[in-house]
Parts: structure tokens; C-alpha cells; sequence
């Protein structure tokens, strides 16, 4: 039986007109998405530049998805097909810019979005990247064997609460809590360097 | 730097169910408290992108990212998404219809109840207006001999007609008359029928040529 999509209540409410919401779906898939284009295209700026692009045209398609699948597989096609669409744009133009990627009637093209070049690739941002994969793993690691399996069963293998229940033959409220639990306890290791820029949150 | 208490379980509170709508399994009111944490709140806003890279991280190593980075993505992609136009999917028709018009629905419900109600009305009028003309009729009947009563016993055979009525919801509903009203009622109609075959024959009003003659059309031959 196939799970029901875990993004459901979020992408109702962006149908809804809630914006806000779309961003906790940005912030969920964001690091993937970049992955997936990054694996497509090797220019580190254009990565980001085409992750910004797919979760635009993403918003902009958002009230034809019906849910037939899961909102995350709907997202990497749109992923997929914008990474394609620069690539064969950067074929017919070699010195393409970012405003290629952009609807024909944008008239600005000088307007990058926002959008900063990034240090994604520096050094100081790879060995960043590398701390805080060790402290996830460390903490992780010092886990009570019960937080580290539900955690686990849920990130790792994608088990439903209702499936690990019946996996750790516990109640579902045990597993919601027990979830939880891992997770602060492995946030409260990586606050110190989720909090390190110029005390910008969220 | 200490947190009251009631803030604290606020917070983790908000925090609790952030999770749970992470892994998809908040209720609706549950998820309202979410979205609103989210815009609010930024310890809640830092808690969700912190679950989340920890669910990356559990993946795969090569998902940790510098959080500056991620919060800079965001910060641009706000600013476009500022300039978008802003999502509404559409409602399901009779949802929407119920939601954007219940004044209109009532006023159209009350509408669609004195319509209803207008046919079976205008029955019921014409059907007083018959029984109010067989009622001056009566005076008529009092010559014709036998009283009602005395024909209840004799009649049999079918039921030649029935009385009709309107019950409380608009429904017509046929009662079926026994042989002896329908003999009663044949019975006092026959004078007056009488009367009036009469009437058209010999009376007054009869129509000058009133012979039947048969008349046909023919057509020379070419």
C-alpha cells in the first residue's frame, strides 16, 4: 500500500494561497534539488540559479498538481526538464546567463533574482558542510537505541508512524514523540554552527 | 537569557508538531498551528530547516549544507516569489458555491420553495372552483329524487374516478372513490347534463345552420 504523500497539508495550503508555506517545502527540498541539477550541470552559480528556477515554476504550476504522485517526484521532473532546458540553452549559447532560464516575457535581463553569488563551493562552506555531517553522525551515534530507530526507520527507510509503530510495536504518540526527541537532540548539537553567521535566523 | 516556562512549552509545543508535520502525520488544526509558528516565530522557522537537514544528513553526507547558503536561497527565492502572482487553486464547484454565496443559495432555496409550491396551489384553486360550481348546482339535484345516502349500498364495479389532494409536501396524492360516490356523483350530474344536451339543441343559443352537411372538394381533371 503506498503511503500517503507526507507533503499533502502543505501543498493544500500553498493551493490555498498561503506563500509562507510554499517556503517550508523550499527549505525541505531545497539541498536535493540542488543535488539533482548539480549531478546535470557543473557551473556552481547556475546550480543554484536553476534550483531557484524549478521551485518558481514549481509555485507556478502548484494548482495543476492533482497529487497522482507524491509532490517531491513532481518536483524533480520540473527539476529535471529546467536543468535540461539550460543545458540545451547553454549549447545554442555558451555564455549564457541566468536570464535565459526566465519566461521570454521578463523584459529586465539584468535581473538575477536576488540571488548572490554563493560560496558553495569555497573551502571554508566544504569543510562547514563536512562539520555538520560529522555532528549529525556523532550525535546520532549517542543516541538511546529507541530514538536512533525511530529516527531511522523514518528519514532513512521512509516507514510511515503507522509502520514503525507496528515495526517497534509501540503506539503511534510513542513514535511521534520518540521522532521528535531524536531530532532535538541532534539539533541541540548543531546549533552552534547553525547559528554561526551574524546571528541570522530564519 | 532564561525563557518563561510558559514559553518554553510553547515553543516546544510549536516544535512537537513541526516534526510531525514534517513526516506528514500533523492533524489540520495541528497543521494551522504550524504554518502560523512558521511565519511568526523564528526559533520555529530555524527548528524546521534544522529537522530537515538532519533528515538530508541521515541520507546522505553530501546533503549538509552550510546553513548560510540555504537561508540565502531562501531569502532570493522570496523575493521572487514576492513578484509572483499569488497561488489559488481552484475549490471543488459545490464547496466554492456553498462558500463564496450562501446568502444567494438561501434566497435561491427559498426561491425554489414557493415554486414548488405554486403548481400544487394553482391545482388546489382550480379544483375549489369546480366543487364551488357543483355546490350552485345543488339546488338542481334537489328534484331529482333520491337522496345521496341511498344509492351507497347499490353500486358496484370499478372505480370509475378518483378524488384528488395535496399532501404537506407538494406530493399529489389520488384517493380512490368507492362505487358509491361515483354512482352518487353520476347520479347528480345526469340532470344537469340532460339540461344542458337540451339547451344545445332547442334553446336559444343554438347556431343558425347547425345541420351537418358533407362537402367535398374536386378537382377538375386536366
Amino acid at each position: 500500500m503506498l503511503n500517503p504523500d507526507p507533503d499533502a497539508a502543505l501543498v493544500e495550503r500553498v493551493k490555498q494561497g498561503d506563500v509562507r508555506a510554499f517556503e517550508m517545502l523550499v527549505v525541505k527540498y531545497q539541498r536535493r534539488i540542488e543535488r539533482l541539477i548539480g549531478r546535470m550541470v557543473r557551473d556552481v552559480d547556475l546550480v543554484a540559479d536553476i534550483a531557484q528556477e524549478t521551485f518558481i515554476r514549481a509555485y507556478r504550476a502548484l494548482p495543476q498538481f492533482r497529487a497522482e504522485s507524491a509532490f517531491y517526484t513532481w518536483l524533480y521532473r520540473i527539476a529535471v526538464n529546467t536543468a535540461k532546458k539550460a543545458l540545451v540553452d547553454m549549447k545554442r549559447d555558451p555564455v549564457m546567463t541566468y536570464t535565459s532560464l526566465q519566461g521570454s516575457d521578463d523584459d529586465d535581463e539584468t535581473y538575477r533574482g536576488g540571488m548572490e553569488p554563493t560560496d558553495g563551493e569555497t573551502p571554508e562552506a566544504l569543510l562547514a558542510s563536512k562539520e555538520i555531517a560529522a555532528t549529525v553522525n556523532a550525535a546520532i551515534a549517542s543516541l538511546s537505541e529507541d530514538l536512533r530507530q525511530a529516527i531511522t526507520l523514518r528519514e532513512i527507510e521512509g516507514l510511515s508512524y503507522e509502520e514503525i509503530s507496528d515495526a517497534m510495536n509501540c503506539p503511534i504518540g510513542t513514535v511521534r514523540s520518540r521522532i521528535f526527541r531524536a531530532r532535538e537532540a541532534i539539533a541541540e548539537r548543531l546549533r552552534p554552527l547553525l547559528d554561526t553567521r551574524d546571528g541570522n535566523r530564519w | 537569557m532564561s525563557q518563561p516556562d510558559s514559553d518554553r512549552s510553547s515553543s516546544e509545543s510549536s516544535r512537537r508538531i513541526l516534526s510531525a508535520l514534517a513526516d506528514g502525520d500533523a492533524t489540520d488544526s495541528e497543521a494551522v498551528r504550524a504554518f502560523q509558528a512558521w511565519r511568526d516565530d523564528p526559533d520555529a522557522r530555524a527548528s524546521w530547516h534544522a529537522y530537515q537537514l538532519i533528515g538530508d544528513v541521515l541520507r546522505s553526507d553530501d546533503l549538509a549544507a552550510e546553513p548560510a547558503a540555504d537561508e540565502s536561497f531562501l531569502v532570493a527565492l522570496r523575493a521572487r516569489l514576492a513578484a509572483e502572482p499569488v497561488v489559488l487553486a481552484p475549490q471543488p464547484r459545490i464547496e466554492a458555491e456553498a462558500v463564496a454565496m450562501p446568502e444567494a443559495a438561501n434566497a435561491s432555496a427559498t426561491t425554489g420553495r414557493v415554486r414548488r409550491w405554486q403548481g400544487p396551489v394553482a391545482m388546489a384553486a382550480g379544483f375549489l372552483v369546480v366543487i364551488g360550481g357543483l355546490n350552485i348546482m345543488r339546488p338542481f339535484n334537489h328534484g331529482a329524487g333520491a337522496p345521496l345516502a341511498s344509492n351507497t349500498t347499490t353500486a358496484s364495479g370499478p372505480v370509475l374516478a378518483s378524488a384528488t389532494s395535496i399532501n404537506n409536501s407538494g406530493v399529489i396524492a389520488t384517493t380512490p372513490r368507492t362505487p358509491a360516490q361515483t354512482q352518487a356523483a353520476a347520479d347528480q350530474l345526469a340532470p344537469y347534463l340532460a339540461a344542458h344536451r337540451q339547451s344545445a339543441m332547442n334553446g336559444p343559443f343554438q347556431m343558425p345552420g347547425s345541420d351537418l352537411r358533407n362537402v367535398s372538394l374536386v378537382q377538375p381533371a386536366r
